[in-house]
């Protein structure tokens, strides 16, 4: 495989992809939940770029990133917040103890 | 026009549930107000639609490509008993502020009535399959949660889920009828199923009318799953009147009498309805016989007059059913409301602890007379009528043995009724209640109830003009009034029938002393101890029923396994179903 500039693409897709579920396997930080979320998107946006390209519709693939940036953009800010309240009134932003708190 | 006021049947009251469910329970008065308001304008705007009945589509929304166009059909059949299930629930409404006063929790009741009123009519003028399927479904739901209001009670809750499983087996067979349908004519349209119903090929269209069967009778409480329906007498009262005797159960004796010009051609059908029927008529009849709780006991006869109007569709009377319908709906939901006065005031549904409570509660006791005669039969009553329309259908057009069985049932029914009638309101007190007669929200709505029994079969006229002037691929007869009483009073066998209630009255009339003692007799052996086990068991059918139920709920539970809740392994099932798919399109590609 020759390294060309789409290959390039790719590996970094892959590679993104593979980091943020090893990730989100291990963390148990909400905030760093976001962060990895964060990172699997940006494989996605990547991955839209690429698949526009090569099917040969290059604007197709740009635009649908740029709607997946906006919409992600929202949801990292509404995760974060969310996060901001669930350390006041958990006291904790470990995912394992605050999955145990009842009620 | 039309489409304004279908709008305001299934807007109002699904307004009204949101406009509950805010109110939050802190001001009972408030929510007792706004529920009688929101359903008796849904009421009013239901008997408003029925000028506007006609065979076209009134509303019509393109929903995409794959759901088909959201249509709304105001036809005949749909108006009647829109107006049926929006009148009968803004009565139950207004009996409910008596009976629920006081109750915790409010809010939740009203709503999901008025949740339930919206959906029910949306189920009868929906043009859509799949969108009739949606309604199906959350009429349903909202019959699952009123059983199970009383949610500390676990009786209540099990027979909930009991309900919520067994009218899931008939939505999955109304989904499979509305699948085929969309593969066999590529359309879900209600209308298109009645006009094409010939092209389709034999084999699925045989799948699809058994289909909306096995809907048809696990809605309806139709055997073999007739058992559901006793064990959701749990509800409170004004529900099983309105769900459970007037308006949902019909939902299947609906579909049927909808769907009959394009199944009726199909080989076994009619037949297979026709015993469905008779089965279902006779053997809860037979459980009617023993019951000694009040609310069962009708539950019981609640099946059993569905089986009428179920063997009517059968045996080609489908306007004979609809008619038996309006009666049903109407003297049965004064019968339970009048029981829910009686088990309101003394607090037990046990037929072996009341009697003697006439007395006490002589409107109640008026009242719930005039529902048991129309019950039995008994001339000029609006279930007279009806009863005898359909026996005389099954006597033209049906085969033999299924008319001699349906006599024999008429008989059965006088003889439970007058039995109900007799262990509750006469014979000999057997435990001292301080009663009182039904309050004034009772009174109104028992007192309009049973004036719709003593009239109601006037209407005769009129509703067949509508059924025969707007369901195209019927062929209903009109028949005026006079001459409905005429084709009645000149057969023979309308007085064959009467004879056989008169034989079913004079029986119990012998041994109306013994009635009293059978719960105690039931204990040792003699006649009581077959009958009450064979009762108590359904036949065997409830065995079957629990089965597949626990069964049911069993699996959910190893499936709630899987809802760990934690990420990681949430993770890694999505993890392995991406390299999952992964692999097939790599194993594919080469």
């Amino acid at each position: 495989m020759t390294l060309t500039i789409l290959n390039a693409v790719l590996f970094s897709v892959v590679l993104l992809l593979a980091v943020g579920f090893y990730g989100l396997l291990i963390t148990r930080n909400l905030i760093k939940i976001v962060v990895v979320l964060q990172t699997l998107v940006k494989a996605a946006i990547m991955a839209l770029v690429l698949a526009g390209n090569t099917s040969g519709n290059p604007g197709l693939g740009q635009s649908a990133a740029a709607t997946v940036l906006v919409a992600d953009t929202v949801v990292a800010v509404v995760a974060l917040a969310l996060a901001v309240q669930v350390r006041r009134r958990a006291g904790t932003l470990d995912i394992a103890r605050i999955s145990t708190l009842r009620g | 026009m039309a489409g304004i006021l279908i709008g305001f049947v299934i807007g109002i009251p699904w307004l009204g549930a949101v406009a509950l469910w805010l109110t939050r329970d802190r001001n009972s008065s408030l929510q007792h107000a706004l529920a009688v308001g929101f359903s008796v304008a849904a009421g009013i705007a239901s008997l408003a639609l029925i000028p506007f009945a006609s065979a076209r589509t009134v509303i019509d929304l393109p929903m995409g490509r794959y759901f088909g166009n959201l249509t709304f059909t105001a036809d005949g059949l749909a108006v009647t008993l829109t107006a049926i299930a929006c009148v009968v629930g803004s009565l139950a409404v207004i009996f409910s502020v008596d009976y629920m006063h006081g109750e915790a929790q409010l809010g939740r009741f009203y709503a999901f009535v008025l949740l339930f009123i919206g959906a029910m009519t949306g189920l009868l003028l929906s043009g859509n399959l799949l969108f009739m399927f949606f309604f199906w479904e959350i009429t349903a739901l909202c019959s699952y949660a009123l059983i199970s209001f009383y949610n500390d009670d676990p009786k209540a809750v099990a027979g909930g889920i009991k309900a919520l499983i067994m009218t899931q087996v008939g939505g999955v067979g109304l989904l499979a009828g509305a699948l085929i349908t969309y593969a066999a004519l590529g359309s879900y349209q209600v209308a298109d199923l009645l006009a094409q119903a010939g092209t389709m090929p034999a084999n699925l269209l045989t799948l699809a009318a058994f289909g909306f069967l096995l809907a048809a009778a696990a809605k309806s409480a139709q055997f073999p799953f007739h058992t559901w329906l006793p064990d959701a007498m749990e509800a409170p009262t004004p529900i099983s009147a309105l769900i459970h005797a007037a308006t949902m159960v019909n939902a299947g004796v609906y579909l049927l009498a909808r769907f009959y010009p394009a199944f009726e051609q199909v080989p076994g059908w009619k037949m297979a309805v026709t015993a469905v029927g008779l089965v279902s008529a006779l053997i809860t009849a037979f459980m009617a016989l023993t019951a000694t709780d009040l609310k069962r006991a009708l539950a019981y006869s609640t099946v059993s007059q569905l089986g009428y109007m179920v063997y009517a569709i059968g045996v080609g009377g489908v306007f004979a059913s609809q008619f038996h319908l309006l009666s049903h709906a109407v003297f049965k939901a004064l019968l339970f409301l009048a029981a829910g006065a009686v088990i309101h005031a003394t607090g037990t549904r046990e037929m072996a602890r009341m009697g003697a409570l006439g007395k006490q509660m002589p409107f109640v006791r008026n009242v719930f007379i005039l529902g048991a005669l129309a019950l039995a039969g008994l001339p000029i009553l609006n279930g007279f009528w009806s009863k005898e329309l359909i026996l005389e259908a099954g006597l033209s057009a049906g085969p033999q043995w299924a008319y001699d069985g349906m006599l024999l049932g008429a008989g059965m029914t006088a003889f439970y009724t007058l039995r109900m009638t007799w262990l509750v309101f006469f014979g000999t007190a057997r435990e001292t209640f301080h009663v009182h007669d039904a309050g004034r929200a009772m009174k109104v709505s028992l007192g309009l109830l049973a004036a719709g029994t003593l009239t109601t079969w006037l209407l005769a006229g009129p509703m067949s003009e509508t059924l025969h002037g707007t369901l195209p691929f019927h062929s209903i007869h009109s028949l005026s009034l006079f001459g409905l009483a005429e084709e009645i009073f000149t057969a023979p066998a309308t007085y064959l029938a009467l004879m056989v209630v008169a034989v079913g009255l004079v029986i119990f009339w012998m041994v109306r002393h013994q009635a009293t003692t059978w719960r105690e007799n039931s204990q040792k052996s003699g006649a009581g101890n077959w009958m009450t086990i064979l009762s108590r068991e359904s036949f065997g059918f409830d065995w079957l029923n629990r089965q597949v139920a626990g069964r049911t709920v069993q699996f959910a539970s190893v499936l709630q396994k899987t809802q760990t809740g934690i990420l990681s392994w949430n993770v890694v099932g999505i993890l392995s179903a991406f390299l999952a798919i992964l692999l097939y399109l790599v194993w594919s590609v080469k």
